[in-house]
């Protein structure tokens, strides 16, 4: 039967490919790179940790910050962090509802890279703090003096928006690796690593019934993570727009934030997939036309940038009122304008090369392009963060912000860190969607 | 057990109320209580234990009181580890947390303000005004409050030195013993005392007698501020030196040249009130203010027109006034003084007659003074608003010589034995002098002062010096009252006092030696008063802060017939360069004040620099010259050269840079020394201050100077509104802003038994900064220190903020204190995740220390941006100057102090509303309007800030938001303040083309 020959050549393309993507992680000797790699990430991590520590017992008052400019680089890495992980969770979830098989090329390590940024991005609000050994009290949790948060304020919100988040997904990125587990528990040799994929397999043993179990949960958390991820970016949006100055107080915020953060987002997935593909001849797996499709994506997310951008100039003319008014020119013309205009070209010019197809198959092109993102959306945030607050309602308490090294420290450290979380996770795991390959194999046959 | 002491004590102990203006039972002469013994007994507190015989068991649990206190302050952030102990009994007098209030006087440019001393558990730790001093009035200025930190500087000199080891006092009364022996045989000669201003009767009498003992004996003095050119020109003019007293309360047209009554000064707060009072806008005359001046002044900052001119050209104003007002002086030259201005004044003085005034500041020559009293004598003004009486210091009398006599009579030898008492001429002494390779030549020198200086390390002998809230002494307010100066507190480093020293070597009698300031001073007044009742009106001064009919009396004078007798017109020469003009420091003065960080911290106005100083430029000669804010220039004049940063200031005078002196310091301590530049290196005794001919160049460097406030200009908006007099008056009955509320979202509040509110008027408030640092010391806020300051964290919960308004060249200044607006709509307590900052049914915008995490949204969310920040441990902090030490003494026990990571900001001073609801419920009775005074509220010279309770439509504050002039701040946003402010009136000449009304 046709069919029968076509599954067995499907079979075999299916094992090959398995083969090829665990071996990755159980055969493929360690590359003098990777340890460079490793080595300088971990120094990275060890500097940020020992900078954490410092922080804790000196204080906030390392860092640039001062009144009125009382938010800094913490909240800018902050949102910035968060803005990445959105990523992830919406191509394994959003993507997944929409029935985009070419998401699976991309979905675990934009999956991890969720995970990852959500763990250093859930740090920053932490170390943001004045008294950070007391942030447990933004959790609404039971006490003898009947304290409770203050409902009001947006910050108690995006803390309970994030927790959230973090738990649905560090599920979906779980339940995703629990057949891949599998299949390097049964293909792993040594029996170290059929211990310990074992143990993380949690006895998958392939049968109907766990698949189908399995189908059904991926598909309620996918259900679960589309809404809490607009939910998220949309809470810390509001802890922007809840405040009444000018440049911070808008609707617009919400929706603004969200594709930010997609943004963003798209820029890290697709500057992991050029590498990865590069580095562990992944071509096969991460096509041109996988490329191409996250270029598009980019290219339609720069331009909701361009339009909000361009909202909220509308938006602080049509007001009329002076503060507004003032805050446009502060952005347009005040001592971080380079800054403002440097986020415009990065987030919505330079993408715009991407309309040629010339272009978009150069993948150097698209490397710049998304470190260009990647750049740009930081800076987008920190001038949010720090022109509206150098420049109040009062004419007397303009304040001026100049990060310290410590600033630096903390934010090339938390890079740091998300780069040795990641590069422990490409020798650790299985860096593709194994069974969705397989699955796409078979249907494509 | 504290509480259960206070309630066991009598009912009228409590006196917690902070309000020292209820007569003299709120401050107590120390001789009344039993505490009568600790100003007197020798040593610091350590030592007590040891001094032994006598020591009563009263008085040990005084001492172990007060360590214990101490011991406790010092790690105020945390409790100390070891076990501590409560009292069994209280000592007599010293009821736990209740306040003492003792009624002194503390001296500026040796001048009396009086003061209240506010003491708790043994510690002095905060100054009020007395209201019944004519130099206070209940306000203080800055030093007065800045006193007890200057008490409590861990940086004064501990112990008495002799060649730079430590020595005793006794060893220094037998050296002095045996130069006594020598001077006796030669008259005294080969023998000089140095003072700075004396008014201390009693020291005054000392010397005098010792003069009049030991004939050759020389007594030397600093050249006063400038009295001396007022007197000589009285003497010119009226015949006898009396010095000038002006009557602002009086006036209805003054006429300010280079003069600056109400900027920082002996008699600061008198005329600050003065003034207010007669701007007050209800009432029918309103006063109208010109000045002319080279750089910016508080007074400047306030006058109805201002005319920045060169220094030297405010003669040739005053030679012009005079001619117009028909003096027989020649006909001035011709001028470019703009069109009409002189014209225009002098037809408003003349048609104001005798309520006109022109003054003249210190800085000018004898001959602008003598025109100024001539034009007076001329307007019928003296009587009224002038009047003329002897000066009240000793040390303005002709006999007396000044540092360059005395310089001279070093070099040639002549000096055997040098008492420099209270001053120090290393630093201060005009450079051409080279007053400390004269020194050299001295046989000895003894020198008393605070700290080890730059002359103590000069001097065989240095003596540390008491500090007045630590000791005995008297004083002479500028209008003669005198005080009696009383300590709070035992010496805390064996200090001296100046009648000591001389006692010491010139007394009379075996005692000379061991006679301690209470017996001299008491002496002095056993003498003065005379025997009968004595001790009486010994406690009377003691408990109202004055001695009873010491006020000096004015003269009648009549401008002699050769009033311009030897009177030199000249105009000033065309000259190449700029100007320099020598002004004393707006927070550190004459340096004196160097170590004090909370002046250091205090911005400057104009500037708001704080923590050193810079040469003023006018914003179009910095951009000729082609130097900006910070840039490093070096400053020629004649030989010398000095690297300054310059600052750029609207309405200083084209090409005129203002030096202030009171800068680096060598040895003023860790907080004073080395920062800054020292003005005195250019200041010749031919031009103390103001010379021409200066250079600029640039050096290329620059620096980074410390500006609390980075934008002066209002941009359209209008935070500090104004509006002239005859608009005032025109516009009807209503309000003239709307202040009317908006609708808004949230449910009104419930109302409490109090409502809670501030006033501010606008038109009233002077700019001085007292409030800052009243408020400082009330609050226990910390000092951050220069780099902090610079990266915009300085903690003060008041600031005022400066705002220029009109053409740069001669803008009007404006100043407006911004305490928290307390909202009822507040923005803050929206944002706090974790609600530590939450309305009070009283209205007060509370913020709960404990509750804090430190997410800073609040401070985000204030539009005043009032709300200050620990980013680090301030309190802690191990800068010098910041905190820690001694100076932790100082604390208001009654006010939290906050840690690190927490936000802070103005409370109405919720300290004092408490005591004075629990004064009033002790006393079962409803809180009184005027019960609650804060600490900014106490301590204005103007009174321009105003608190109570809204709920009682009688009371101060409710009558003052009634006032047609009050408005809100950032009235758009709808947050519904409870600190309003009311508007500034001004009192334009229409006759005057000028845009500056």
């Amino acid at each position: 039967m046709s069919t029968a020959i076509d599954s067995g050549t499907a079979g075999r393309k299916a094992a090959a490919a398995t083969d090829q993507v665990t071996a990755i992680v159980l055969d493929r000797p360690v590359s003098n790179r990777w340890i460079v790699a490793l080595a300088a990430a971990a120094t990275a991590t060890a500097v940020f940790i020992g900078a954490l520590g410092y922080l804790f017992a000196t204080g906030v008052g390392i860092w640039g910050i001062n009144i009125p400019v009382a938010w800094g680089f913490a909240i800018t890495n902050y949102v910035w962090w968060i803005g990445i992980a959105m990523a992830g969770t919406f191509i394994s979830a959003a993507l997944l509802l929409a029935r985009q098989p070419w998401r699976n090329s991309v979905s675990r390590f934009a999956e991890t890279m969720t995970v990852i940024s959500l763990a250093i991005a859930g740090l920053f609000p932490i170390m943001h703090l004045g008294r950070p050994w007391f942030a447990y009290w933004l959790v609404p949790y039971p006490n003898v003096m009947q304290l409770w948060p203050q409902w009001r304020s947006a910050l108690v919100w995006d803390f309970v928006a994030i927790a959230c988040y973090v738990v649905v997904s560090l599920g979906i990125w779980y339940l995703g690796l629990l057949p891949d587990l599998a299949s390097l528990r049964d293909r792993a040799r040594r029996r170290g690593a059929q211990v310990f994929y074992g143990l993380l397999a949690l006895g998958w043993r392939g049968e109907a019934r766990h698949w189908q179990r399995h189908q059904s949960a991926s598909r309620l958390l996918a259900g679960f993570a589309v809404p809490l991820v607009f939910m998220v970016h949309s809470m810390v949006a509001l802890d922007f727009s809840e405040g009444i100055s000018p440049g911070w107080h808008t609707t617009l915020f919400p929706p603004f934030f969200v594709a930010g953060a997609l943004f963003s987002g798209f820029a890290v997935v697709l500057a992991l997939a050029l590498f990865l593909r590069g580095i562990y001849e992944l071509h096969a797996f991460i096509t041109d036309t996988d490329l191409d499709r996250l270029a598009r994506m980019l290219v339609a997310l720069s331009l909701f940038m361009a339009y909000s951008y361009a909202l909220e100039v509308f938006g602080g003319l049509y007001t009329g009122n002076p503060d507004e008014l003032g805050m446009l020119s502060e952005r347009m013309s005040g001592p971080y304008a380079p800054l403002y205009w440097a986020t415009l070209v990065l987030n919505a010019a330079l993408p715009q090369v991407l309309w040629s197809r010339l272009l978009r198959e150069r993948k150097p092109v698209l490397l710049v392009v998304s470190l260009g993102v990647i750049i740009g959306m930081w800076l987008e945030r920190f001038v949010l963060v720090v022109t509206t607050l150098r420049r109040g309602f009062l004419a007397s308490d303009r304040g001026m912000f100049y990060p310290t090294a410590w600033d630096w420290v903390h934010l090339l450290g938390s890079i740091g860190l998300c780069a040795l979380l990641f590069l422990l996770f490409v020798r650790l795991l299985p860096l593709l969607p194994l069974f969705e390959i397989r699955k796409r194999i078979f249907e494509e046959g | 057990m504290r509480a259960a002491l206070a309630a066991e004590s009598p009912p009228f102990r409590g006196q917690g109320s902070d309000r020292p203006d209820e007569g003299p039972r709120l401050w107590r002469g120390l001789d009344e209580i039993g505490g009568s013994t600790l100003p007197q007994r020798s040593g610091s507190i350590p030592d007590a234990a040891v001094a032994g015989g006598g020591l009563s068991r009263r008085a040990f649990l005084q001492y172990a009181g007060a360590s214990l206190a101490l011991a406790g302050a010092g790690g105020c952030s945390r409790a100390p580890e070891e076990t501590i102990l409560p009292y069994v009994e209280a000592p007599e007098g010293l009821v736990a947390d209740q306040p003492l209030f003792y009624a002194s006087a503390l001296p500026l440019d040796g001048y009396a303000r009086g003061v209240l001393v506010k003491t708790t558990m043994g510690r002095p730790i905060k100054v009020e005004g007395n209201p019944k001093h004519p130099a206070s009035l209940g306000g203080t200025d800055i030093y007065a409050q800045a006193a007890v930190l200057d008490l409590w500087d861990p940086d004064r000199s501990r112990s008495l030195l002799h060649q730079g080891q430590p020595a005793t006092w006794e060893a220094l009364v037998a050296d002095l013993g045996e130069h006594r022996r020598t001077l006796e045989g030669a008259g005294g000669r080969g023998l000089a005392i140095l003072t700075d201003t004396v008014t201390s009767p009693t020291l005054a009498s000392q010397i005098t007698r010792l003069l009049e003992r030991w004939p050759h004996a020389r007594w030397y003095h600093p050249a006063p501020s400038g009295e001396a050119a007022a007197l000589r020109a009285s003497a010119a003019a009226f015949g006898t030196a009396l010095t000038p007293r002006i009557h602002l309360d009086r006036a209805t047209v003054v006429l300010a040249l280079d003069a600056d009554p109400l900027g920082p000064g002996p008699e600061q707060v008198m005329h600050a009130a003065a003034f207010a009072k007669a701007r007050d806008p209800a009432s029918a005359t309103f006063l109208r203010l010109y000045a002319a001046e080279p750089t910016p002044s508080l007074t400047g900052a306030m006058a109805d027109h201002r005319l920045p001119t060169r220094a030297a050209r405010i003669q040739i104003l005053a030679w012009q006034l005079a001619y117009r007002l028909g003096l027989d002086v020649p006909e001035p030259p011709p001028d470019d003084l703009p069109d009409g201005w002189v014209e225009g004044v002098a037809n408003d003085l003349r048609a104001a007659g005798g309520s006109a005034l022109v003054l003249v500041g210190p800085w000018q020559p004898e001959a602008v003074h003598r025109l100024a009293a001539a034009i007076n004598a001329r307007l019928g003004a003296i009587g009224t608003t002038v009047s003329y009486a002897p000066s009240a210091a000793a040390t303005a009398t002709p006999h007396a010589g000044d540092l360059t006599v005395l310089t001279t009579a070093l070099r040639a030898g002549e000096i055997d034995l040098l008492l420099i008492l209270d001053a120090n001429p290393a630093y201060e002494a005009l450079a051409d002098l080279h007053f400390p390779q004269a020194l050299a030549n001295a046989g000895k020198v003894v020198h008393l002062g605070p700290y080890v200086d730059e002359t103590a390390v000069l001097c065989a002998w240095h003596v540390p010096a008491a500090h007045p809230l630590e000791t005995w002494g008297d004083l002479r307010a500028a209008d003669g009252v005198a005080s009696i100066v009383q300590p709070s507190i035992a010496p805390l480093y064996n200090g001296r006092t100046a009648v000591e020293l001389v006692d010491a070597l010139g007394g009379e009698g075996p005692a000379a030696s061991g006679r301690r300031a209470y017996d001299l001073v008491r002496a002095h007044w056993r003498e003065a008063l005379g025997d009968a009742h004595f001790d009486a009106r010994w406690q009377q001064a003691l408990r109202g802060g004055m001695v009873k009919g010491t006020g000096l009396t004015t003269r009648d004078v009549r401008l002699a017939p050769d009033w311009q007798s030897g009177l030199s017109l000249t105009i000033p020469a065309a000259t190449e360069g700029l100007d320099l003009v020598f002004r004393h420091d707006a927070t550190v003065r004459d340096g004196r004040q160097a170590n004090n960080p909370w002046l250091q911290e205090l911005p400057k106005p104009f500037t708001s620099l704080t923590w050193e100083n810079a040469a003023l430029i006018a914003p179009e000669t910095a951009r000729r010259l082609g130097v900006t804010d910070g840039d490093l220039v070096s400053i020629g004049l004649g030989e010398r050269t000095l690297d300054a940063p310059v600052w750029r200031v609207p309405g200083q005078a084209p090409d005129t840079l203002t030096l202030s002196l009171g800068y680096g310091r060598r040895r003023a301590g860790r907080v004073g020394s080395g920062i800054g530049f020292d003005a005195n290196w250019l200041r010749t005794a031919a031009a103390p201050w103001a010379a021409v001919g200066a250079s600029l160049s640039p050096t290329g460097r620059r620096v980074e100077l410390a500006s609390t406030q980075l934008h002066h200009r209002m941009e359209g908006r209008e935070h500090v509104r104004s509006t002239s007099l005859a608009s005032y008056r025109r516009h009807g009955d209503g309000p003239l802003v709307d202040a009317s509320s908006l609708p808004s979202l949230y449910p009104e509040r419930p109302r409490g038994d109090h409502a809670w509110g501030m006033s501010i008027d606008l038109n009233a408030c002077i700019g001085c900064g007292a409030c800052t640092i009243a408020c400082q010391a009330e609050n226990n806020i910390p000092v951050v220190g220069k780099d902090e300051v610079r990266r915009g964290r300085e903690l003060h919960w008041i600031r005022v903020d400066r705002y220029f308004a009109g053409a740069p060249d001669a803008p009007r200044y404006l100043s407006q204190p911004v305490p928290c607006m307390h909202c009822e709509n507040a923005p803050c307590e929206l944002v706090c995740p974790v609600g530590a900052t939450v309305h009070d049914s009283e209205g007060l915008n509370l913020q709960v220390y404990n509750r804090c995490v430190g997410t800073r949204f609040c401070s985000n969310n204030c539009p005043y941006r009032v709300r200050r920040f620990n980013f680090l441990q301030y309190v802690d902090s191990a800068e010098p100057g910041t905190s820690g030490e001694t100076l932790a003494a100082q604390r208001n026990p009654q006010v939290t102090v906050r840690q690190r990571g927490v936000m802070e900001k103005c409370t109405y001073c919720l300290q004092r509303i408490n005591a004075a609801r629990i004064q009033a419920q002790t006393e079962e009775r409803a809180l009184h309007d005027g019960d609650v005074v804060t600490a900014c509220q106490g301590v204005c010279p103007t009174r321009a800030i105003v608190f109570g309770d809204l709920n009682l439509p009688h009371g101060a504050v409710a009558r003052a938001k009634r006032s047609r002039r009050t408005y809100s701040l950032l009235w758009g946003l709808n947050t519904r303040p409870r600190t309003t402010y009311q508007m500034r009136i001004t009192n334009p000449n229409r006759a005057l083309d000028d845009q500056s009304g």
